[in-house]
């Protein structure tokens, strides 16, 4: 039959904060490439930043993470002079950019659109900026054939962008800003507009770029998914705040606030209540280490959720539906009390599980929140 | 039984047929007849001669270096005035902006022959302008109408707008990201003027100038009731040759001589398409 119960499973909130801190001491210990402090940016709508802070360090990748109006544009267009705050510093390398325009900021970005200068080769829009910087022709040359190399596109150089696919746009736009070598690259969902088969493609590669580079990267994406494949760290954002900075597994084990816990891959929630220090579900009790009260929220992963067919100690539900899905099965199932709640299992443990049969669940892990 | 792709090809034929039907009955035909007519010389044989004494006679000369000269100027101060007026609009905001957006589309409404009578109103000896120098103290206007500054200001009042419209929405079709991304690399305003906004309104531009370069040597109420009596502009010179001299053999050669300085510039548009379009395909 399916997993059996194996008992109320410890809050594991206090091993992760440790994990945190001792990811964060490794991370200090490098040099602070920029530091965006007390940003703020306000605009008509009423929508904009408060008082962001956020320090990347060299050769990290940053993800600003939200839905869209959440700030995390603005965030990244302050940072390359796009935007001018209306409060806040930028530092990068230790020095104010603030009062410099675009063109004269230590940062390049690749936009969402490629923005490919259409009247120009592929060749032109890669060396236009060299130029500007009074690179010598030969160099030009050779720099522009190793970039082309690096993001295997060395045929293109003499095509206009309108002869080239969406991908290999993004891939020329991605290799003008790495010409540059910028102390800063800025990536606004650069990958956007591409197929999901691209997409994947796509950020490998720039995962790999950043290894070869290791270029200090600030990207902006709402896709959580290429959030947690490609950063060191995710910033999620909300509503022009930040909810929560931390490494893509924590902020996936360890969401600090119901927000990135609803934002954050696929969730359940359920309401419990404290009593006598413990959190309860049902019969199910948890360590309250929260030290809340009243009602909270009880938030638990799909693949935390465990399914036994005779297990009195846990939530009695009906299988409601079985999806296969490749290797793995999604049950969902009905609690009288508390509505559907999504368990992932293993595709062979749930072979002799039908709808309509009965199941009580458990938990390996809970995540508690208070209820706003 | 027909296959589809010569069904349509039928279709796209009789959908052609009737513009080009039109465009043979009223451009091709009467240019060919104007050729024919320009090659007839008073005996009734065919020659040069109508064509010889438009470069030998002095009055033509000077009409078609006149007619050339007032072209030439009114479409550089033309492109320049549109071309700064819509890239003010495309990159300013604010009320001069709005105030001008909703003025300069004005004269367009302005029959040509009202809009010439008011600026006599306007210009001439005793028009307002002299008018209120006067009553501020002034002694009058340097000559401004009857000469070919009247000709040129009567062009820009009625090119201003169409141009400025043309290249505004040229203008309006380069997205902000392609500046932005400019900047980003490291470009400074004028270089992105230079390398982006110019190169990329080079088309909208070209169809500005042979519009205006068109409409401006074809000209005929303006120069005809602002212009000077000589030399003339070939509008008016055709006129009276054809209606006052009754010469229909020397103003049909006026007439394709016209034709062929147009045909000039559309050659050049024409050819600047297809270079473009060839490289990019």
């Amino acid at each position: 039959m399916v997993q059996g119960i194996q008992g109320v499973q410890e809050n594991q909130g206090i091993q992760g904060k440790q994990g945190r801190q001792e990811n964060h001491q490794v991370r200090d210990s490098r040099e602070i490439q920029l530091s965006v402090q007390q940003l703020s940016k306000r605009y008509r709508t009423g929508e904009g930043v408060t008082s962001i802070s956020l320090d990347v360090h060299k050769g990290e990748l940053v993800t600003l993470l939200g839905p869209s109006g959440c700030g995390k544009t603005t965030v990244l267009r302050s940072i390359g002079g796009f935007l001018e705050p209306d409060s806040g510093d930028i530092l990068i390398e230790g020095e104010s950019v603030l009062k410099s325009p675009p063109e004269k900021r230590p940062t390049s970005m690749v936009f969402q659109g490629y923005n490919l200068w259409p009247h120009m080769t592929v060749f032109d829009n890669l060396a236009f900026g060299l130029k500007i910087r009074k690179v010598k022709k030969a160099d030009i040359r050779k720099q522009v054939t190793e970039v082309l190399k690096l993001v295997r596109l060395p045929d293109a150089e003499n095509k206009f962008p309108g002869q080239l696919s969406g991908g290999q746009q993004q891939r020329i736009a991605l290799a003008r800003s790495l010409l540059l070598k910028p102390a800063v690259l800025l990536l606004d969902e650069p990958f956007s507009a591409l197929d999901a088969k691209l997409r994947h493609e796509m950020r490998e590669e720039l995962r790999e770029i950043q290894a070869e580079t290791g270029l200090t990267m600030v990207f902006v994406t709402h896709d959580q998914e290429e959030a947690l494949s490609i950063s060191d760290r995710i910033v999620v954002m909300n509503h022009g705040n930040i909810e929560q900075i931390a490494s893509p597994q924590e902020i996936y084990d360890h969401p600090n606030t119901l927000y990135v816990a609803q934002f954050i891959g696929k969730m359940n929630f359920l309401k419990g209540v404290v009593s006598e220090g413990q959190v309860m579900v049902g019969k199910l009790r948890f360590p309250n280490s929260k030290s809340l009260s009243g009602a909270v929220w009880l938030a638990i992963r799909p693949e935390d959720v465990m399914l036994s067919s005779h297990g009195q100690d846990g939530l009695p539900g009906i299988v409601k539906q079985i999806m296969v899905l490749g290797h793995y099965a999604e049950v969902s199932i009905q609690l009288p009390e508390y509505g559907v709640i999504r368990a992932f299992q293993p595709r062979d443990a749930v072979k002799e599980l039908n709808s309509g049969d009965q199941v009580y669940i458990s938990f390996k892990k809970v995540i508690t929140y208070p209820e706003v | 039984m027909m296959n589809k792709q010569v069904k349509m090809g039928i279709l796209g034929l009789l959908l052609v047929i009737p513009s080009f039907l039109l465009l043979f009955l009223t451009v091709v035909i009467p240019i060919a007849v104007s050729f024919k007519e320009s090659l007839t010389n008073k005996e009734g044989g065919m020659d040069l001669s109508n064509y010889k004494f438009l470069f030998t006679d002095k009055l033509m000369r000077s009409n078609i270096v006149f007619s050339l000269e007032v072209t030439v100027i009114s479409v550089v101060i033309v492109l320049i005035v549109s071309y700064a007026l819509a890239a003010y609009m495309r990159f300013n905001k604010g009320k001069l902006v709005k105030w001008i957006r909703n003025m300069y589309m004005i004269p367009m409404f302005i029959p040509s022959v009202i809009a010439t009578y008011g600026l006599i109103q306007l210009l001439g000896n005793h028009g307002w302008v002299a008018r209120w120098v006067l009553l501020f103290g002034g002694s009058g206007i340097p000559l401004l109408i009857f000469d070919m500054k009247g000709i040129i200001i009567a062009n820009l009042w009625f090119n201003i707008p169409f141009t400025t419209m043309l290249l505004g929405s040229a203008l309006a079709g380069i997205p902000d990201s392609v500046m932005e991304s400019a900047k980003d690399v490291g470009a400074g305003k004028l270089r992105i003027f230079i390398r982006f906004i110019v190169p990329l309104t080079y088309k909208t531009l070209l169809v500005a100038v042979t519009f205006v370069f068109m409409g401006v040597i074809g000209s005929f109420t303006a120069p005809f009731l602002l212009g000077p009596n000589a030399p003339q502009m070939l509008g008016v010179s055709m006129e009276q040759i054809f209606g006052v001299f009754q010469e229909k053999e020397q103003a049909s050669a006026l007439a394709f001589f016209t034709f062929l300085l147009c045909s000039f510039m559309g050659y050049f548009y024409i050819r600047s398409m297809i270079k473009e379009e060839g490289a990019r395909s």
